[in-house]
């Protein structure tokens, strides 16, 4: 069956229907009221963390209260887990009444449910297993990685992670659409407040403000398709919404009803940083790098294709809906991945290719694999925090030095060897290196792009085998150029935390005029953050294991748990067609060009940037020397000037209506009107002032006139009345 | 005059009009003579007589009426004109002290 | 009797502070407030119709001008509780912010301050027309002083603009108001101005043409004092210019005056007339938000850019209360309550950088969270919250009166009969991504970033004599129950909305009909068939 067909046709007697209302009805759970202690303890440690701050405490505290809370979060997330297993039904918990109401007639009857509740299905458990595991990991790796700023904004870091995860794990334990966009928005202001951790620095202040912007905008979207969902349903809660959504008799349809999974789609397009709203995530990379590993890329860019996935019915409500997600987010990853092909600032690699396969996880959605899209969520997830964090250990001990130019060979520098390899792990994996995680989650998407028969889902399919491999090619351009080749590394003109200038050893030694290194000493990780890399890399080992029982045929629990999750909308792994390009099925043709793309891509990255490294020159320079092809570099080093186009087209007429209006409103609405309206008495007073001279007879004689005329009126009016006639 | 006389409702007599026309001179004596003059005394004085031109005018009505309500007022209008009077000297009084002069004309300032 | 104590002890705290010294003027207005507060609460402990709608108390009433049916009836009901509640609540807090910004006059400051409160809470408090009136004006005249005398450098004419424009607005509200007691004189025979008669003959006895003129006459009142979108030349002004105390009333409580009268009064009174000129409002009330939103963008000065702001988050408040349904109008009450405690906040936020720096202009001041942070961290919280941030106060409001504008339409299973739509709603919401923009580009500008001050390094010698560089005690304890208010609302606005409901559905009564009646006139399916309420009613 292809899922597109069901999607197209909405009425009852079509597969989307038998399967859509399978979703089953949840339990309303009071014994599992301790589900509620997954957001209690972060909620907990946010107080904690914020009474440090307060305290000024000057010890690590702050950051083990945070391990510790999300610690105990994820065990309970386990315990759900287990207890619930990977098909069970959802479990409701009500815990308390937030914005809810009333209102009816005899005709009608209205009500609008938002309690701040838990709805908990496998989708919801699913997430959550890897934002509190994730979680937990990357705040003890954050323990070291910012010791620096013990003391100073160690508390406030902390504060930042534990609203983070309160705020996402209210995100995707959500019962209700507005509980959900509390959410939505709390991570939204975590990540704010986070890429604007180094406050001092313009650019991070700038960089934070800029995400929570253009994150309005997709809000704006979420908003506005909540209160669609809610005129057309009268319920936004997820459990009555399922039961509802495909009932005939809740309103006609048409025009609003289409326009729901739009609107969700913007704000999915937001939060996730999709075209064309992407461009606040390479900004983000101000943050503090386990920032960036947590909630720029495995987490929190995450809840777009979590709301899609949770609204997956919804967005059958228009027969192009979910085409649109695909090409979006096809686009988008062929996109992103030229963009990373051509930055030299790694960090700014990575965050292109999160947003790169973050576009493969919406071309999942779109395309009808909703266990390929979660499962690459998945993988991605543990691959890139990986790759975030061994970043971020360079950073740490380099003195902030992300460009790849300037750093070389680190796997022989001491102390950097489980970086070094971590690193490698984490690459291969980005690169769908055959066999490995990144590649079996892949797979399932491209392969069901290709066997997609209607809406071009066939392109969409090359289009991904393409961008995989640009994907291994800048991933491995970073890991010849950083961990390979002869040893060679330059300090960061700054140390990461950029408080003090007297910081330590490293920060004193970070002369940008120097170009020799021997004085410097790099800055090797410890126990914290290596170990959390060796953890965070068993666990890349360990989220290949769906994609192999997958691969033989067999059934998962990551795809059970789709199967039974409101993304289940007879879209899981769907039937291959045997559409046949060169004479293959898309199983053996992902398998074939897949391999192909990514080993290609790794072996060009390995000759540029590893064995020839000056030929990457020789090639920028010759395509520089061009001018017919020289816009192909400078466009996509520029970023192909996006930020540049939205600043002239967006934001430059906004501010000159904003001056115009100011203007208009200063001197026209205040000045003219009301201040003009103002004067029309003083100017009848100047009119009559030669009246009033001061003299105090004159003052009678103008009384006495006046009374005169009065008489001589009254008199007239008696004489002509007739009265005396 | 004879307007007054035919429609009279209350009947009113010659006398009547005639004190009637006496408080109309009075009164057009006094307003004229405050127009006219600059010295604040004779400004008082002139203000006295429009009032007392007032007060006949009471009596006048008072008597074609032939209620006593005219000649309470005329009491009451006496009584204010007394106090008035000691106040409005006083006042021209602390005037002249300030500017060595009765004239009116030395105080405008309320001009703009 | 304790709301006759409500209104006296701001009174005799006022005559008290005339009579006392200038040391202690500052002291007896704190304790006098604070009196009112507890006055205030024990009031609204002993309100018994925080569920139902009524009016409590509901016997005492003091005939004034017997003939002419003006009695002395004070009673509210829980949505005059709830603003009785913000303004009781926030009259401590400025006068606890203006300890130290006021040092000239201190006697008289005070005194006004005490008999500005008095004012506000006789007309939120009272159920008699013509003492509402006398009340909404009276305020006036203590926040005229109060800005001519301790106000900026542009004092005078904010002052005198301020009065003037919103004291004409109020004639044709005056109008509107005897017109109508004059009606109901003419038809019953008696004079009353009591609130729930005249709403009650207004609304059913007058003619369709009759409730327009009523309706326009007195929203012109309430159009100016709010404001809505052209009348607003007094407020930035007027705000910029009012000391940090009058700022926060002004912005807090004084504006909500004019919304508390749409919704007491002008919405009741003339359903007619308001749904006539409804898509009228809902226009002003959107050009507002975007108009404002532009205008607060390129704002140098802080307290103008809040100023801006507060026309710009009314002309939620008025679509709100234009959605004409009960969603809509919860938000609105809502949006009113915690406008005042978000906006009030950082004009106190404000005021507290102006008596360090002597200066509002953000292109002096910068990365102040290095220095204050204290400051900033409630500084960010009042931003949040203003920008509409779930979780704090200002969500509940603005999605409630933008989900209200929106659900404004009939044919579909959840929408609430109305006369806005989903466009209204969602041209308004572009207003949350300039919100956003606006505030947190000041946020940028003062909080993050660089250290940046004024005068080499900061204090002048006269504000370092008295202020700690971060905030003291004093001011922590004015901010941190704003702060407390804040998230408590925003967490748990069940209370709220509960005690909010039957106001609205009070004030709603006569609408659903006329509602019906005129989308059949413009040739609109008549929706009021029934909706099956299949399984989804729990």
């Amino acid at each position: 069956m292809i899922p597109m067909l069901s999607i197209t046709d909405t009425h009852a007697d079509s597969p989307a229907h038998a399967v859509v209302t399978a979703i089953v009805n949840a339990i309303p759970s009071p014994e599992l009221g301790w589900t509620g202690l997954i957001l209690l303890f972060p909620a907990i440690s946010v107080v904690l963390t914020g009474l440090c701050c307060a305290l000024r405490v000057k010890s690590k505290l702050p950051g083990w209260i945070t391990v510790l809370a999300l610690a105990g979060s994820f065990a309970l997330v386990l315990k759900l887990y287990f207890l619930r297993g990977d098909a069970g039904a959802p479990v409701v918990v009500h815990l308390w009444d937030w914005m809810n109401f009333s209102w009816g007639n005899q005709d009608k009857w209205h009500s609008l449910q938002a309690d701040v509740s838990v709805y908990v299905d496998s989708l919801t458990l699913f997430w959550l297993l890897f934002v509190t595991g994730l979680g937990t990991l990357i705040a003890i790796y954050a323990t070291e990685y910012m010791e620096a700023d013990v003391g100073k904004g160690y508390a406030r870091f902390f504060n930042g992670v534990s609203i983070f995860i309160l705020a996402m794990c209210t995100l995707v334990m959500a019962d209700n659409l507005i509980l959900m966009y509390l959410g939505w928005e709390g991570v939204g202001l975590a990540s704010y407040l986070l890429i604007g951790y180094y406050y001092k620095k313009p650019a991070a202040a700038a960089a934070g403000q800029k995400a929570f912007i253009v994150n309005r905008i997709g809000d704006l979207g979420l908003a506005v398709g909540i209160w669609l969902i809610w005129v057309n349903y009268g319920t936004i809660e997820f459990n009555t919404l399922f039961q509802v959504w495909n009932d005939a008799d809740r309103g006609v349809g048409g025009f609003d009803k289409a326009l729901i999974p739009y609107c969700l789609m913007l704000g999915a397009f937001g939060k996730s940083a999709q075209l064309p709203l992407y461009v606040w995530l390479p900004d983000a990379m101000e943050g503090p790098t386990p920032v960036s590993a947590l909630i720029h890329a495995a987490t929190m860019v995450t809840a777009g294709v979590y709301l899609i996935a949770r609204t997956y019915p919804l967005f059958t409500l228009h027969p192009d809906a979910l085409a649109t997600v695909a090409w979006v987010g096809g686009l988008t990853a062929i996109f992103s991945a030229t963009i990373g092909m051509a930055q030299y600032d790694f960090k700014r690699v990575f965050a292109y290719s999160t947003i790169s396969q973050l576009g493969y996880m919406f071309m999942g959605l779109g395309v009808g694999t909703t266990f390929g899209a979660a499962y690459h969520t998945l993988t991605h997830a543990f691959f890139k925090a990986l790759l975030f964090l061994t970043a971020g250990a360079i950073m740490h001990g380099f003195a902030g030095q992300l460009d790849l130019r300037k750093l070389s060979g680190l796997r022989k520098v001491p102390g950097f060897k489980i970086v070094s390899w971590t690193m490698l792990i984490g690459c291969l994996w980005l690169s769908a290196f055959p066999y490995s995680a990144g590649m079996l989650s892949k797979d399932v998407i491209l392969v069901q792009a290709l066997s997609g028969k209607d809406h071009g889902f066939v392109w969409l399919g090359w289009i991904g085998l393409i961008t995989a491999a640009m994907t291994a090619y800048y991933a491995f351009r970073v890991w010849f150029r950083v961990c390979a080749g002869p040893v060679f590394y330059m300090p960061g003109e700054e140390s990461h935390d950029d408080h003090d200038a007297h910081h330590d050893d490293h920060g004193a030694h970070a002369d940008p005029t120097s170009t020799t290194s021997h004085e410097f000493h790099p800055h090797a990780p410890r126990w914290a953050m290596n170990g959390v890399l060796l953890i965070i890399m068993l666990g890349a080992f360990a989220t290949g294991i769906p994609g192999y029982m997958e691969m033989r045929g067999e059934s998962n629990w990551a795809q059970v748990m789709m199967a039974h999750s409101s993304a289940f909308a007879g879209s899981v792994q769907a039937h291959v067609t045997d559409a046949v390009n060169f004479g293959m099925n898309p199983h053996q043709l992902v398998e074939v060009f897949g391999t192909a793309a990514s080993l290609g891509g790794i072996a060009i990255a390995m000759y540029f940037h590893l064995l020839q490294r000056k030929s990457a020159d020789k090639l920028r320079a010759w395509l520089l020397a061009h001018n017919s092809i020289r816009w192909i570099p400078v466009a996509m080093e520029n970023k192909w000037y996006v930020d540049e186009f939205y600043h002239a087209c967006v934001r430059g007429p906004a501010w000159i209506a904003g001056h115009i209006l100011h203007f208009t409103d200063k001197h026209v609405v205040d000045g003219l009107m009301v201040n003009g309206i103002g004067r029309i008495p003083a100017a009848l007073g100047r009119l009559f002032q030669p009246l009033y001279n001061g003299v105090l007879q004159g003052y009678a004689t103008t009384m006495a006139g006046g009374a005169a005329l009065v008489v001589a009126w009254v008199v007239y009016r008696w004489l002509t009345s007739g009265v005396g006639a | 005059m004879t307007h007054l006389l035919a429609v009279s409702q209350y009947g009113a007599s010659h006398a009547v009009t005639i004190t009637l026309a006496m408080s109309a001179l009075l009164f057009t004596i006094g307003l004229v003579g405050f127009l006219v003059r600059r010295n604040m005394i004779l400004m008082f004085l002139c203000t006295e007589i429009m009032f007392q031109a007032a007060a006949l005018a009471f009596i006048a009505f008072g008597r074609m009426r032939m209620d006593t309500g005219g000649q309470i007022f005329v009491i009451f209008i006496l009584t204010i004109a007394a106090a008035e009077a000691a106040l409005a000297l006083g006042l021209v009084i602390l005037l002249f002290r300030r500017k060595e002069t009765l004239s009116s004309e030395a105080w405008s300032e309320l001009h703009e | 009797m304790i709301q006759y104590l409500l209104l006296l002890l701001p009174i005799i705290s006022a005559l008290v502070i005339a009579l006392s010294s200038q040391r202690a003027a500052k002291w007896i207005a704190l304790i006098g407030s604070t009196a009112a507060f507890i006055a205030a609460t024990l009031f609204a402990v002993q309100f018994p119709h925080w569920t139902t709608g009524n009016f409590w108390p509901d016997l005492n009433t003091t005939p004034i001008l017997g003939n002419f049916g003006v009695d002395l009836k004070i009673g509210v009901d829980s949505v005059s509780m709830l603003l009785v509640l913000l303004t009781v609540f926030l009259t401590p807090l400025a006068i606890a912010g203006s300890f130290s910004a006021i040092t000239t006059r201190v006697r008289e400051y005070y005194a006004w301050f005490m008999i500005l409160q008095a004012s506000m809470l006789l007309a939120f408090m009272s159920r008699d027309l013509i003492f509402f009136y006398v009340g909404y004006e009276f305020t006036l005249i203590p926040m005229f002083f109060l800005i001519s005398i301790w106000g900026g450098p542009m004092r005078g004419p904010a002052a005198i603009k301020f009065f003037i424009f919103t004291f004409l607005g109020s004639v044709f509200t005056l109008t509107a108001v005897i017109f109508v007691a004059v009606r109901h004189f003419d038809s019953t025979g008696t004079w009353t101005f009591a609130i729930a008669d005249l709403v009650k003959f207004s609304s059913t006895q007058l003619s369709a043409r009759e409730q327009f003129w009523v309706f326009v006459g007195l929203m012109t009142g309430f159009a100016i004092k709010t404001p809505f979108f052209p009348t607003h030349a007094w407020l930035p002004l007027a705000h910029d210019q009012a000391p940090t105390g009058g700022s926060v009333i002004l912005a807090g409580i004084l504006l909500k005056l004019g919304t508390y009268g749409v919704f007491r009064f002008a919405l009741p009174m003339a359903p007619i007339g308001a749904i006539e000129c409804t898509t009228f409002f809902a226009i002003l009330g959107i050009i507002a938000i975007l108009y404002m939103g532009l205008v607060c963008w390129v704002q140098t000065d802080i307290k103008k850019l809040i100023a801006y702001s507060s026309v710009s988050h009314m002309g939620f408040v008025v679509l709100g209360l234009f959605a004409l349904n009960p969603i809509g109008l919860q938000g609105a009450v809502m949006y009113m309550v915690n406008h005042g405690l978000s906006t009030g906040a950082l004009f106190l936020c404000i005021g507290m950088i102006y008596e360090r720096y002597h200066t509002k202009d953000m292109e002096q001041l910068g990365g102040l969270v290095s220095k204050m942070p204290v400051w900033s961290f409630f500084m960010i919280i009042f931003t949040l919250s203003s920008v509409g941030l779930p979780g704090l106060n200002g969500f509940v409001g603005e999605f409630l009166c933008l989900m209200g504008a929106f659900v404004a339409e009939h044919d579909q299973p959840a929408g609430y009969p109305g006369v806005l739509g989903p466009w209204y709603a969602v041209v308004a919401a572009i207003g949350l991504i300039l919100g956003a923009m606006y505030l947190l580009i000041m946020l940028r500008k003062i909080v993050w970033g660089t250290l940046r001050e004024p005068h080499g390094d900061g204090h002048t010698e006269h504000a370092a004599s008295e202020l700690p560089t971060d905030l003291n005690f004093r001011e922590i304890a004015i901010l941190a129950p704003i702060a407390v208010a804040c998230l408590v609302i925003g967490l748990y606005p069940k209370p709220l909305l509960n005690a909010v409901e039957p106001c609205v559905k009070e004030v709603l009564v006569n609408y659903p009909a006329a509602i019906d009646a005129f989308n059949a006139k413009r040739g609109l399916v008549n929706p009021s068939a029934p909706v099956k309420q299949a399984e989804t009613a729990k």
